[in-house]
């Protein structure tokens, strides 16, 4: 535990996409229960197939121990793994909700242009209570 | 499975999460969202992955994948796996916010009752 040149850019990731999300991209992602519902499942999978690649016993993946906390739970899976895991998919969750739903291209097309209007309507949302109505229907 | 763990691991996630697709996800019916989506951050993942790798900061037992190596030394299940882990979570966020959405329309006071 001298380099943590792994636990050190995990937690930097971590920042990073939430920085992405909160400054640049507001899709609205981290007001969603959808998204955090998700990532609970997300994580749920996470152990048994982390668990598989990290296992102490045969080993698919390895940590230098220089380069981690050394902190492994649950089973073997380096606490570190986790915040990779949170980067990893909330980074693609990101992308596939900043171009909108190809469901409502229709309605005026996917992509930044039809982002703002999202996210006015999420603002005006957010501001009344009524719930994150959008393009007639209800986003969750 | 010996060589194949790392791959066989990730095609049991594809075919665990695939009926998500029927459950109302529909990612697959949009591959261009989805490719957008996940190619970017695949690239940014494989080169954060060629940097540990050089660095010696997590190596792959020999004994449990193919031997197939990218560019930068990066086992092509690395690759594999930065493709379907984002997939994966894709098609879980898509079916919760259909089966979520489906829920809220079952309710006809939804809007008063918040």
């Amino acid at each position: 535990m001298t380099g943590l040149g792994y636990t050190v850019p995990a937690v930097a990731a971590v920042l990073a996409v939430c920085a992405w999300e909160l400054l640049f991209l507001r899709t609205g992602l981290f007001r969603r229960p959808a998204y955090w519902l998700s990532m609970l499942i997300v994580f749920g999978f996470q152990i048994p197939v982390d668990g598989w690649l990290t296992k102490l016993s045969a080993p698919v993946v390895e940590y230098s121990p220089a380069q981690v906390t050394g902190l492994r739970w649950p089973w073997d899976i380096p606490v570190e793994d986790f915040l990779f895991g949170f980067a990893l998919v909330t980074a693609a969750l990101l992308l596939w909700e900043r171009q909108g739903s190809g469901r409502d291209s229709g309605h005026g097309g996917n992509g930044r242009k039809g982002n703002q209007g999202e996210r006015e309507i999420d603002r005006a949302a957010a501001g009344d209570g009524v719930g994150r109505v959008r393009r007639g229907g209800v986003r969750l | 499975m010996g060589h194949f763990q790392y791959l066989v691991l990730m095609a049991c996630c594809l075919a665990v999460t695939a009926p998500l697709e029927l459950l109302g996800a529909r990612v697959y019916r949009q591959p261009a969202r989805l490719a957008r989506a996940v190619l970017p951050v695949a690239v940014a993942f494989l080169a954060w992955d060629a940097i540990a790798i050089a660095a010696g900061v997590w190596t792959y037992n020999a004994r449990y994948i193919s031997g197939l190596r990218l560019p930068f030394r990066i086992p092509v299940e690395e690759l594999v796996f930065f493709l379907v882990v984002p997939v994966c979570a894709i098609l879980t966020y898509g079916c919760v916010q259909a089966m979520l959405a489906r829920g809220r329309n079952r309710r006809p006071a939804r809007r008063q009752s918040r």
